[in-house]
């Protein structure tokens, strides 16, 4: 017995101090929500730039919260970048990030900059649509809650999904209210987050998403899949990807000129490259900016001061 | 020969004073350790976790508003709910295994079965694949439209997205815990003692009933408690299923709780407490059936050769057998293998649609595909040996009945429940556990952000198993060839490596099997605690997933099914080699 636990003790330290070892190169360390190949773009781009190494760490937007927020007595990220700016303003009010301005955000419009956050690029919303299902082509919202898409429509929980949270506050806002009602009784699918929504659409099993992130299907079509991005008629929300700098940083000067590459010519084409709209207006876009899509009136602050109600409503016109 | 050794352990008395402690010395060391082993493995970061729940502001270091949250969250209807459904889930996959497993395994053992070790093997594949991967694989075979409506017009939807649908599911992936239990068992009981019954009159069916599988029981209740753990810990197939027709259980309320803002730690902590009840209870009942009469059966050699023919029968077995197989390996892993085979989703099971382009981008590794596989492997391996020694040394202390005739040994209680714990804790909350724990800033060094961390948490998640199937294959071995061997003039460390080593060495084999797979292929954990920059198996997948490559990331999956699997075959092979008489 004594020899087992000897054996125990022995293989878990030589684990410990090989995996010690490896882990004490990096300089600084990024957490970051999808998507994973920008990610890491975007790391070896800096790192063979400033010699700066990263540590990376990718997962859902829950999942790096998770991880921060169970850290929090001795935080171990730099810089965290998020796919939903509600993280930025409510990581600001609990004090935890360090204000800074980069030089290379000029050129950012101010709607997507604060003291303490900058966006990486922007998302929208969309509706992702199945040529091959027989359906045809919707233009607006309100087109998929009509006979044709009975049971052929799904949609990101917006109690998951901050995007779809958006989108739901501001079809509210917008007089819109009973579309929702309507979506359910033809058989809409609300269910999990962004990504579960736009698989069964691409097999045929339904024939369009309403709310899909519009770059992640439009990568899809890209590389031959049957999908195409409708931007409705009657407008949609953008989602910006916040870039914050913790205030409890050690690295603060290596935080910096990585916010300031994410910022830079490159960084930017390499935000472009996956389909995000690029947070500077100077740098070409893959795809419609913001300045060609209508937008949704939406007071973001109001919306989120009233999330429970209108999770609430959204929950009772489901049916739940 | 004077001495105690020689009198026995029954004998009382003023002589045997110094034998008990030159005797006693040893196991009271060996308890020692892994008592502080546990501690380390599951005690702490489960405590951290205890804490967690009690005060909110834990991980923030302060100890302010404890139990703020208890009333909102136990009175809250979503916990009923939840509740009420993880045991319905829980109860269903255990039937269902019950009555999938049981059968296969009598045939398996009790008869002279064709090829009765391929199909071993065939049954290892269920548990090769990942849950969630193989979930994704139903999916896209029976949603309206996936490969069974494209290959033959019928689609199953409905049936699937449907509690049954779920329990199914589930079930294809467990009942190998039962199979592969119940298969030992019965022959470890070996057809001699049922033919003991039956020189009495009882047929082959009642001999069976009354015989083979009362004895059989300690084993498959521990077959079915790691079961129902299993299954209401498992988060994959309910979270992706069950979000289709609003279906919660425990397990998805905490990720959900861990995942949309605002994030709630203190809730999931309270939710994984209650899951861990839950798991308790299912234990002590486990233990009050596994306890509830004496089932030594292993006397001495194992009858081998006593298995009967099959006769004509043997056709209508081996058909079930391969029906069996084909619904829970052969249709997963097509469904794998065509995702992974296809250009684009949209594209369909077309021929101009299917090629090897996935699997040359992951041969490539221009995405680092096959450093990730390396990756889990090792980690795998290093867990299955860890939580193999450490399984072995709970069992030895808490199942031996040994010398002392049916006394526990002290301590052995708290190893027991310590072990038991993690069985109950989905991934995602031993996770929080060791960050809570290993990131405390106090500490001077510590296993956070490297890959030790995630071999604690495979340790810790997995650690059930191999002490499950330990201590059922402890309780089979009679006492009486201990008191042989110490009779005999062998010490009490001596006899256990000798004789009760020996004797346990398959199962816990077979345990650390099964932990290398589990482990090699984890992913819930692994995405919160692994360390920064490094991708295992699983995180990898879900990655390609999350950027949309499916089809990569089904390639990967598939490359790691097959490698998986090679590993117990190669190990099966050793030890038929073994077997072999001669």
């Amino acid at each position: 017995m004594k020899r087992l636990s000897l054996l125990i003790a022995t293989t878990a330290l030589t684990a410990a101090a090989s995996a010690a070892a490896t882990a004490a190169r990096a300089d600084i360390t990024v957490y970051t929500a999808g998507p994973g190949g920008l990610a890491k773009a975007l790391v070896q781009g800096f790192t063979k730039e400033s010699g700066i190494k990263v540590n990376l760490y990718q997962a859902t937007t829950g999942k790096v919260m998770a991880r921060l927020k169970a850290e929090q007595s001795n935080p171990q990220a730099d810089v965290v970048i998020s796919a939903s700016w509600g993280t930025a303003t409510s990581f600001a009010k609990q004090g935890l990030l360090m204000p800074y301005t980069s030089p290379n955000a000029a050129k950012v419009p101010d709607f997507l900059k604060t003291d303490t956050a900058v966006a990486e690029g922007v998302s929208a919303l969309a509706i992702a649509w199945n040529p091959k299902s027989g359906t045809p082509r919707p233009t607006d919202w309100s087109d998929l809650a009509k006979p044709y898409y009975k049971d052929k429509v799904t949609m990101p929980d917006p109690a998951q999904s901050g995007s779809a949270f958006e989108l739901v506050a501001a079809l509210d806002g917008n007089g819109q209210q009973g579309l929702f009602g309507k979506l359910h009784g033809n058989g809409v699918l609300v269910a999990g987050a962004n990504k579960a929504a736009l698989n069964p659409v691409l097999q045929g099993a339904k024939a369009a998403v309403f709310g899909a992130v519009d770059y992640i299907s439009m990568a899809a079509k890209a590389k031959g899949e049957s999908v195409d991005v409708i931007f409705p008629e009657s407008g949609t929300v953008v989602a910006p990807r916040p870039m914050m700098i913790l205030k409890s940083t050690t690295h603060a000067d290596e935080a910096k000129k990585f916010v300031d590459y994410v910022l830079s010519d490159a960084g930017q084409a390499a935000v472009a490259k996956v389909y995000l709209m690029p947070a500077r207006t100077d740098v070409p876009a893959k795809r419609p900016t913001i300045s060609e899509l209508k937008l949704l009136k939406l007071d973001s602050e109001g919306a989120q001061a009233k999330r429970a109600a209108i999770l609430g409503d959204f929950a009772k016109a489901m049916g739940k | 020969m004077t001495g105690p050794r020689m009198t026995g352990p029954r004998m009382t008395g003023p002589r045997m004073t110094t034998g008990r402690l030159a005797g006693g010395l040893l196991p009271l060391l060996g308890r020692g350790s892994t008592i502080a082993a546990l501690v380390v493995v599951v005690a702490l970061p489960f405590a951290f976790i205890a804490l967690q729940a009690v005060f909110p502001e834990i991980g923030a270091g302060s100890f302010a508003r404890p139990l703020a949250h208890l009333a909102t969250v136990l009175r809250s209807e979503d916990f009923a709910t939840q509740t009420r459904n993880t045991l319905a889930l829980g109860a269903g996959v255990v039937v269902a295994s019950f009555a999938v497993g049981v059968p296969l395994a009598a045939l398996r053992a009790l008869t002279r079965l064709p090829g009765a070790l391929i199909w071993d093997l065939v049954f290892l594949v269920p548990f090769m694949i990942p849950p969630y991967i193989a979930t994704l694989g139903w999916i896209m075979t029976l949603q309206p439209a996936g490969y069974l409506q494209q290959l033959t017009g019928v689609s199953l939807g409905p049936q699937l997205f449907s509690f049954p649908g779920i329990v199914a599911v589930m079930t294809l992936h467990c009942f190998p815990v039962v199979y592969f239990a119940a298969s030992r068992a019965f022959t470890a009981i070996g057809a001699r003692t049922s033919d003991a019954s039956r020189v009495f009159g009882a047929g082959p069916l009642r001999a069976f009933w009354r015989v083979t599988l009362p004895l059989a029981t300690p084993a498959l209740a521990a077959s079915g408690l790691l079961v129902f753990a299993m299954t209401i810990e498992e988060y994959g197939t309910p979270a992706v299923l069950g979000a289709r027709f609003g279906f919660d259980v425990l397990v998805t309320g905490i990720d959900t709780s861990l995942s949309d803002w605002p994030i709630d730690l203190p809730k999931a902590a309270l939710l994984s407490i209650a899951l861990i009840a839950l798991s308790l209870a299912a234990f002590a009942l486990q233990r009050w059936v596994a306890t509830r009469r004496d089932a030594g059966v292993v006397g001495g050699k194992a009858a081998r050769a006593a298995t009967r023919p099959l006769c004509g029968w043997a056709l209508p077995v081996l058909v079930l057998f391969a029906a069996v197989a084909f619904v829970s390996t052969g249709l997963p892993l097509l469904a794998i293998l065509a995702t992974a085979l296809s250009r684009t989703i949209s594209g369909g099971l077309t021929p101009d649609n299917l090629g090897l382009g996935n699997f040359r981008a992951v041969l490539a590794d221009s995405s680092g595909a096959l450093s990730a596989l390396g990756t889990s492997f090792g980690l795998g391996l290093i867990s299955a040996v860890m939580a193999g020694v450490l399984g072995l040394a709970v069992a030895f202390t808490t199942a031996r009945r040994g010398s002392r005739g049916g006394r526990r040994a002290p301590g052995a209680a708290l190893i027991d429940a310590l072990s038991m714990l993690p069985n109950a804790a989905p991934g995602v909350v031993v996770a929080l556990g060791l960050i809570l724990l290993w990131n405390q800033p106090a500490l001077p060094a510590t296993p956070y952000n490297t890959l030790a961390i995630l071999v604690l948490a495979y340790v810790c998640i997995l650690l059930p198993q191999p002490v499950r199937y330990t201590v059922a294959a402890f309780q089979q071995v009679d006492p009486a060839l201990e008191a042989a061997a110490r009779v005999h003039g062998a010490g009490p460390a001596r006899a256990a490596w000798r004789v009760l080593v020996p004797l346990v060495a398959p199962s816990v084999l077979a345990a650390m099997l099964l932990v290398f797979t589990v482990a090699a292929r984890e992913l819930v954990a692994s995405l919160l605690v692994a360390p920064v920059g490094v991708d295992t198996i699983g995180t990898y997948i879900w990655r390609q997933f999350d950027q949309g490559s499916m089809g990569e990331g089904m390639a990967v999956a598939f490359l790691a099914i097959v490698a998986t699997t090679l590993v117990p075959i190669v190990i099966l092979s050793a030890m038929r080699r073994l077997e072999m008489p001669g």
